[in-house]
């Protein structure tokens, strides 16, 4: 079974994102670094892109947003490993069919892709609780992985920043793939996001 | 700040933090200056409180209300609204249900009960509801678009393309529902869902040239067209033309916003694959001819 693991700069931008549209279904990819990984070491998803909020079953946007990230991913040594999603009600949870599509679509060019689903009843401003469950794909159906595993790179300091970042209505500023479709010149790799993110770590 | 207000009210953004941080200070500080306008301040303000978790400012805004309007419908379904925040649901339904024996005609309250069975999770019992009610009001152009939505959800798009339909009718001119129309088109898939797709995505494009995703449409579905294996060689021939085309469009678009991350390399016509295969764009001339636009901005209304 891969380890895997959740950076500091994913957890905190996939929390931003479902903070900025809270009334809203939100969805994004989370990428890894594209290198051979040697038996028993984890997968780290070391960044996300947001992609859209409000309305995500449509196909020609997603299909948009999924060749212009491989591109850059390609372009910067990375691959799309993992799709995330929070629901647009508090209560629910589970995958829906979007969620189980994409994310098959992305095991298919990375064989060992997570579907990431926010619990939205874990998330709140001090961020005190891990509020991501991990889905794996097996047998092709996705199950749940125990909850109780450790699955970030430093829990304590992406539970930190992620408060700091929620406190200061970063999400604010955050961009996603719908923003960059409205207006161009918006850039769906957050460069001031990843940068405060930086400078507090 | 009141025409901030104001603006966020007419154009129904649903802004609620800030509304909260603009309408609690108005209130708090600026009341006297507001005159009549409070009345419309407290019930914007009252319903970005509740969207913020913020029952304190609500029950103030509504207290006032209340104070003012005794027995009104208006306030009542804002009473609803609380309750439904808190989920309250059964408490909620009641309220509205009275509002309703009393006038059977009251929209908001309808609304308000369909809202809750979308709270509730219960999308096919909504669906049902809503159509209904559009079977009474059939010119509500908002409860129309919300079952396009619920559709979509549902992943029912040949119902939503009809709700879609209906506003594309009424509103000819907006390039919005031409657009989104033309994304459940494609999604259905199919040759023929495609070649209207992209024939609505051109005319989003028409009513509204900066509409990006419209152009990306365009782009996406000219491509599977010219690329489909069913199509004949003057339709591949055409598609192909069209998706070169609006790929020139997208690459100028991007050169004009500057944008350093994509150097936006989107396959050529030759290949079609709109996923896979990367070969860097054509060099197209970007001066089409005007009969070509024309041609490609053909729509069957």
């Amino acid at each position: 079974m891969t380890v895997i693991k959740l950076s500091t700069q994913a957890y905190c931008k996939m929390l931003l994102h479902a903070a900025k549209y809270p009334h809203c279904a939100v969805n994004g990819l989370l990428v890894a670094e594209k290198l051979k990984r040697k038996e028993g070491q984890p997968l780290i998803f070391v960044d996300c892109i947001p992609l859209f909020h409000g309305s995500l079953a449509l196909a020609p946007m997603l299909e948009v947003a999924l060749s212009l990230i491989d591109t850059w991913c390609k372009e910067n040594k990375y691959v799309i490993a993992g799709y995330y999603q929070a629901n647009e009600r508090v209560k629910e949870h589970r995958p829906n069919q979007v969620a189980e599509r994409v994310a098959a679509r992305i095991a298919e060019n990375f064989s060992e892709a997570a579907l990431i689903m926010m619990d939205n009843s874990k998330f709140s401003m001090d961020c005190l609780e891990p509020a991501v469950i991990i889905f794996e794909h097996h047998d092709n159906k996705w199950k749940c992985r125990d909850t109780n595993i450790d699955c970030y790179e430093d829990w304590s300091e992406a539970q930190k920043i992620t408060a700091v970042l929620l406190e200061g209505k970063s999400y604010e500023n955050l961009i996603d793939f719908d923003n960059h479709l409205d207006d161009l010149r918006n850039d769906w790799t957050n460069p001031e996001i990843n940068k405060a993110v930086l400078h507090l770590c | 700040m009141r025409d901030k207000l104001r603006k966020w009210r007419e154009e129904n953004y649903r802004n609620s933090e800030q509304i909260v941080d603009v309408g609690e200070e108005l209130i708090n500080e600026h009341a006297s200056k507001l005159g009549d306008d409070i009345w419309i301040v407290y019930e914007q303000v009252m319903i970005a409180a509740l969207d913020c978790s913020r029952d304190d400012l609500a029950l103030t805004c509504l207290q006032e209300l209340r104070r003012q309007f005794q027995g009104s419908h208006r306030v009542k379904r804002l009473t609803g609204m609380r309750l439904e925040a808190l989920e309250r649901y059964d408490d909620a339904f009641k309220i509205y249900d009275a509002i309703l024996q009393d006038d059977a005609t009251n929209t908001a309250a309808r609304k308000r009960k369909i809202a809750i069975l979308k709270a509730q999770g219960k999308s096919t019992e909504a669906i049902r509801e809503l159509n209904e009610y559009l079977e009474q009001f059939v010119g509500d152009q908002e409860a129309w678009h919300e079952l396009a939505e619920l559709y979509i959800n549902e992943h029912d798009y040949a119902k939503a393309a009809f709700c879609l339909e209906e506003l594309m009718m009424t509103n000819p001119h907006n390039h919005l529902f031409c657009e989104q129309y033309a994304e459940v088109k494609y999604t259905q898939g199919g040759t023929e869902n495609l070649e209207l797709s992209r024939k609505y995505f051109a005319q989003a494009l028409k009513l509204n040239n900066r509409n990006m995703r419209a152009l990306f449409g365009l782009y996406m579905a000219a491509s599977h067209i010219s690329a489909s294996p069913k199509v004949s060689a003057k339709v591949k021939k055409d598609n192909m033309k069209y998706a070169a085309w609006a790929a020139n469009q997208i690459n100028r678009a991007y050169q004009v916003a500057s944008n350093p991350i994509t150097q936006c390399r989107l396959p050529s016509g030759s290949d079609g694959t709109a996923s896979g295969g990367w070969h860097s764009a054509h060099v197209v001339r970007s001066d089409w001819p005007r009969p070509l636009l024309e041609e490609l901005f053909q729509c069957y209304f």
